[in-house]
């Protein structure tokens, strides 16, 4: 046998046997009658030909990741194999493409690492996992919850850590699932996004972008604190855009970002004071009346209030001074800010996650505000929206069982993504226990009455992303049960009892909606699921099955669904209407774009008490916070170097950097130093260092990097599969300050961290 | 219950006791004695990190994820042994949900693949037979290998692995015989 029909090529263009009549003799011979074999059967098809050649099956997926982009995917599948994706050409937001890390999603269901069986670990963080069939799982975990039940009386010492893993609509049928149980505790909030949508909540009445693909209009955008040329790299195509019509691109980071390179000008702030920034351009456009009189005088409040406030507490001086930014500059770029009509600023995520983070997107909004552009095509102040998400949320809205107990009284969920109010307010005599996602850690340890005693984990990691790690390892000792559902290993499941294989996105069907462009797609099954993995929607019915079983009553969730039809229960007229759809099954075509303008708040009727944009808002007062957009200081340092921990590039908070292909581009963590730094703490390029604070450490090479301002220490927030870095271990859980009006809890101050550095 | 069937269960086993019952079954008829195992549940416990999970798998079962490039399932190498099974007429019963190309299939299809050889000799059936063994041959040893040193390995484990290979190695050895016949025959 020659060497070259050794090489897997050959092989898959393999026999030259010719099938039909090789088959026919073996079956006149009987041969395939007995064969000794006991797990492969004869073919069931009739000719069993595989062909190879040919037309491929396409379905429908979207990247449902909590990323800008919510990429629609266009999926080639023969043989019932994911043969490879693309972009769906349909939207002109992805425009045929993907990114990085989206490119690699045919890797998910292949990967040999993927999780694939329900699993019994032997003392958490041991190793010593056993198989289990789906049954025996179910029935640990309904034990343990009807012994709950039994024990306290209510089910409050179940409590569900879910996020934005997976962010199909259907996957709040695991919110539904806690329902089904009873009043459970629910850690309620984001981490994400808080204090900007209660800042745009208390100026227009509502978080709404305008269309992203409208920033071909603006001449004059300012990216203010968010790399999107890492983490929408889709919208980058619309700022080039802008920019060869004419625009100015300014970008505004501490970082120099991959986004700053690309930009026309690049403002290294000192970190937390974008507030102090944005009102010194206010003053001076104030000053020398470049603002839009008409404008303000017709669709807004409060505005003189917020002059007065400007003129007896800002400078552009002062406003220099706690930037960082020159005073010269800042002159210069209000004034073209002011000129350009319309020019827009893209409020980026990081900037409020800080202590003063609501306050400065406050004092962003009300730049755009006083300048006229809000409600202008080209214009606004970009943050997000939810326009898109007037779901049924039919997986969601699920009913407690007759008799279920919980916390007396009707407590709201609220969550960025909690629309439907669930339950109708008369009948409701109980509720669940709400405690802040944000403080996890902190709010397992207090909880004793009655005590967290299990958690369920579902698309997400709390290991890798909630705050203070060395908490989270205290607080998880007080659990009597952990169950995670998951894709992949990694540190929760590490830390769990019980770990259940959850489909990947080709496996199961939802519908994914963007919080940044107006594209809405469906999620179809293109294979079957692979191993034994099921949605989460069929795990709840799975465990309601086996509630059932033990206590007839004990749980609502339907027992059987068919999560094709769940889909399908999702939509609503308002959908059809708003996306031009007659059906969902139009979507099999490709992804629909929202008919709406692409300006926010282009009828300029804003949903605030007073309907018009508040640039004094009793609302904020009213939440514990000022009226006016005023400055707020930023947190007291707590150690000698502020850290920084934003999103990688090749990853999405702690998803895709475990999978080959990341690795290939980013086999490990570094800590980004600046070299002036390094030079005082005598670190050179590639030594090991330490990053540590009063709550933990870090310990990684160091890169010396100018990227980095030069008081701050920059680590990519992450977890590597084989790689205990975890930049959690020195992140505290120190709120910021908004997020409790809309989301339910305040954001966290993510970026204001402190820590020291040394050379291991 | 042959040898290999035996090995072909051992590597599907879901539990202990599955493992321990399969793992009995050989004969002995390898060189190696088999090593006593006291404590099962520790076996299970290896056998997982090397081949079931959740953690990534220390010695992966399937051959794609030492012959592909990508180092992934369901590409090539499984869409070709795949094609091996239906030129026999078989298939997976976990088409789609197992990959093709798991050693406890393979060894399945081998067994099959045999019995067809002694039923009817012909030389269709004697090249599918030596390109399967040809395939197996290509990644067994890697995937030994990967078993024999993984940071969890354990004597049991190690043992159904040199028998796999002690098998292999006569399977190969009549494959030599055929693949010189069939040169002379050119
Ligand atoms: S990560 Fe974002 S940009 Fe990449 S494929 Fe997913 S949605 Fe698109």
């Amino acid at each position: 046998m020659s060497t070259t029909e050794n090489t897997p090529e050959t092989q898959a263009g393999i026999c030259p046997l010719t099938r039909r009549r090789f088959m026919k003799g073996l079956l006149a011979a009987g041969v395939l009658a007995n064969l000794p074999c006991g797990l492969l059967r004869p073919t069931r098809t009739e000719a069993g030909e595989i062909v190879y050649a040919g037309d491929y099956e396409i379905f429908r997926n979207a990247c449902p990741r909590n990323c800008y982009d919510t990429c629609s995917i266009k999926t080639y599948v023969k043989d019932g194999v994911v043969q490879f994706i693309e972009g769906a050409t349909e939207s002109t937001f992805t425009r045929g493409g993907l990114c990085v890390k989206g490119y690699g999603y045919t890797r998910r269901p292949y990967s040999p690492d993927r999780i694939k069986y329900p699993m019994v670990q032997e003392g958490r963080g041991t190793g010593n996992w056993r198989r289990v069939s789906w049954d025996e799982a179910m029935d640990r975990i309904a034990k343990k919850i009807l012994q709950i039940q039994e024990k306290d009386g209510n089910l409050l010492g179940l409590a569900l850590s879910k996020y934005s893993g997976n962010f199909g609509i259907t996957n709040y049928g695991i919110e539904g699932m806690m329902s089904s149980l009873g009043y459970t505790t629910r850690l309620t909030g984001t981490p994400c996004w808080p204090a900007g949508i209660d800042a745009q909540n208390f100026d227009m009445g509502d978080m709404w972008c305008n269309d992203p693909e409208d920033m071909v209009h603006a001449r004059y955008v300012i990216l203010w604190g968010g790399n999107a040329a890492w983490n929408s790299v889709h919208s980058v195509k619309y700022v080039y855009e802008a920019k060869r019509r004419g625009a100015k691109i300014v970008v505004i980071d501490p970082i120099m970002t991959q986004m700053a390179a690309k930009a026309d000008e690049y403002w290294q702030i000192r970190t937390s004071t974008d507030g102090a920034l944005a009102l010194g351009m206010a003053r001076h456009i104030l000053d020398n009346k470049l603002y839009d009189r008409d404008w303000v005088m017709a669709n807004s409040v409060g505005f003189e209030e917020f002059a007065s406030y400007l003129r007896e507490n800002v400078t552009v001086e002062w406003a220099a001074k706690e930037s960082g930014v020159p005073a010269t500059n800042i002159i210069e770029m209000a004034e073209e800010f002011a000129t350009a009509k319309p020019a827009t600023i893209w409020i980026g995520y990081g900037l409020q996650r800080h202590v003063n983070g609501g306050a400065a997107v406050r004092a962003i909004d009300a730049l755009v505000a006083m300048t006229g552009n809000v409600g202008k095509v080209g214009g606004g102040a970009r943050y997000g929206h939810l326009r898109t998400w007037g779901f049924n949320y039919h997986a969601l809205l699920q009913k407690q069982p007759e008799g279920a107990k919980g916390v007396p009284g009707k407590a709201e969920v609220k969550g960025d993504f909690h629309f439907a109010g669930g339950n109708d307010a008369a009948a409701v005599s109980y509720s669940d226990r709400i405690l802040n996602i944000n403080k996890t850690a902190q709010v397992i340890l207090d909880a004793n009455d009655p005590p967290i005693r299990m958690l369920w984990v579902a698309c997400k990691n709390p290991f890798s992303q909630d705050f203070d790690r060395n908490k989270m390892v205290k607080a998880f000792e007080k659990l009597e049960m952990v169950v995670t559902v998951d894709q992949f290993f990694n540190e929760t499941v590490n830390m769990s009892d019980i770990v259940l294989p959850v489909t990947t996105l080709f496996e199961e069907w939802t519908i994914n909606a963007s919080y940044w462009h107006y594209w809405l797609s469906i999620n179809e099954r293109a294979i079957q699921p692979m191993y034994e993995t099921k949605s989460d929607i069929q795990i709840a019915a799975t465990l309601s099955k086996k509630m059932n079983a033990l206590k007839p009553g004990s749980c609502t969730f339907p027992t059987e669904i068919d999560s094709k039809e769940w889909m399908t229960k999702e939509f609503n007229q308002g959908i059809y209407d708003l996306f031009g759809i007659k059906s969902w099954e139009d979507l099999k075509k490709g992804p629909a774009k929202a008919k709406m303008p692409s300006a926010a708040w282009h009828d300029l009727k804003f949903g605030t008490p007073s309907g018009k944009y508040e640039f004094k808002s009793e609302l904020a007062a009213e939440w514990g916070n000022k009226a006016l957009p005023e400055y707020v200081a930023p947190r007291e340092k707590t150690d000698k170097y502020r850290v920084l921990t934003p999103h990688t590039k090749f990853g999405l908070h702690s998803q895709f950097i475990n999978l080959d292909w990341s690795e290939e581009f980013n086999p490990k963590p570094f800590v980004y130093v600046h070299p002036q730094l390094a030079a005082e703490k005598n670190i050179k390029d590639g030594d090991t260092v330490r990053v540590f604070n009063s709550i933990g450490e870090v310990k990684t090479t160091a890169k010396l990097s100018t990227v980095v301002p030069s008081d701050a220490i920059l680590m990519y927030e992450a977890w590597f599969r084989n790689n205990p870095y975890n930049v959690q271990n020195v992140v505290d859980d120190t709120s910021s300050d908004m997020g409790a009006y809309k989301t339910g809890q305040p954001g966290v101050a993510i970026h204001d961290q402190f820590a020291d550095l040394a050379k291991v | 219950m042959n040898d290999i069937e035996a090995i072909r269960d051992f590597f599907l086993a879901g539990d202990a006791g599955k493992l321990k019952r399969s793992y009995q079954q050989l004969s002995g008829s390898f060189e190696a004695t088999p090593p006593v195992v006291e404590d099962w549940q520790e076996v299970e416990f290896a056998f997982n990190r090397l081949f079931v999970g959740p953690a990534a798998l220390e010695a992966p079962p399937f051959s794609s994820v030492y012959l592909d490039a990508q180092g992934l399932v369901m590409g090539q190498t499984t869409m070709a042994v795949r094609q091996m099974y239906a030129a026999l007429g078989l298939e997976s019963p976990w088409k789609n949900s197992l990959p093709d190309d798991h050693i406890s299939l393979e060894l399945d299809a081998a067994l099959a693949m045999n019995h067809v050889l002694k039923k009817l000799g012909h030389s269709e059936i004697q090249e599918l037979h030596a390109r399967f063994m040809n395939h197996m041959t290509r990644w067994v040893p890697l995937f030994a290998d990967r078993v024999l040193t993984a940071p969890s390995r354990h004597p049991a484990i190690n043992h159904v692995v040199l028998c796999l290979s002690d098998w292999l190695d006569k399977q190969t050895c009549g494959l030599k015989n055929y693949q010189s016949a069939r040169e002379e025959k050119v």
